[in-house]
């Protein structure tokens, strides 16, 4: 705690010579609400529920926040003509809900994803599915975080 | 401790041809979080934490990713990939600081 503090002070210090673009805090995630998230992303698409078709794997207890190991498995053939475009994590109440993008390609042959997330805290966590035809679709689950993993 | 960038990539030790298999890797990267002043205002600067994952094979590119500070410290990813040919597969971490990590793996045939 004491660290970061002393980070501030110097950051205030430098902040008046810094030049714009010299950070990047415009460059990450917004701060926002979760429905803003889904706005900017998805606009007034509908997203289904798909939950019959997703996978989500991930532990409903947390001890740690820092990392949350989540597997996402889409049921999808990944032929040309029909495969996942990409994959969205969106946690619900992280600052900036909106965590990672996958692009997937045919080529792959199955639709599966695995990383490790932080958490804040108790959250839902939601796995939003593109599939080359445009259709949204989404599962989620919620994730009890006991020691939360982000200050940001 | 590996220093940043060590990136570690496993596949099976048997691969058969038209097999999806799994890959998993993982990169030694302190995936910085936002700090903030006194008064809870983020702290403007340069973060440093990996931004976008692409993964080759035999150069052609088969997943791209964007990812974020949500991602766990000393980030972990599993993809599958379809083992149609032997060749190279590659996964290319970059991040804000310009940095360009890779990885690769040998996809042989048994």
């Amino acid at each position: 705690m004491r660290a970061l503090g002393c980070l501030g002070v110097s950051a205030v210090l430098g902040a008046p010579g810094t030049a714009l673009g010299q950070g990047n805090l415009g460059a990450l995630q917004p701060e926002e609400k979760v429905d803003a998230t889904l706005q900017r992303l998805f606009g007034s698409r509908p997203i289904k529920d798909g939950s019959g078709m997703i996978r989500l794997d991930m532990p409903l207890i947390a001890e740690n926040g820092a990392v949350v190991p989540i597997t996402i498995e889409v049921q999808s053939p990944m032929t040309p003509a029909n495969y996942v475009r990409s994959v969205y994590i969106i946690s619900d109440k992280n600052r900036r809900p909106m965590n990672a993008k996958f692009s997937l390609s045919p080529e792959i042959g199955a639709a599966v994803i695995g990383t490790n997330l932080r958490l804040g805290e108790t959250t839902d966590v939601r796995a939003v599915v593109e599939l080359n035809d445009g259709t949204l679709l989404m599962a989620k689950q919620e994730v009890k975080v006991t020691v939360g993993g982000c200050g940001g | 401790m590996p220093e940043i960038g060590t990136v570690r990539i496993r596949i099976p030790s048997r691969i058969r041809r038209g097999d999806v298999v799994r890959v998993r890797c993982l990169v030694i990267h302190p995936m910085e979080i936002v700090q903030r002043d006194k008064a809870g205002k983020p702290i403007e600067k340069n973060y440093h934490f990996i931004n976008k994952v692409i993964m080759t094979y035999n150069a052609r590119e088969v997943l791209q990713a964007e990812t974020t500070q949500s991602m766990s410290e000393n980030p972990f990813f599993s993809f599958a990939f379809k083992a149609t040919e032997a060749g190279m597969l590659k996964i290319t971490f970059l991040d804000t600081h310009g940095g360009k990590y890779e990885g690769t793996a040998e996809i042989k045939f048994s």
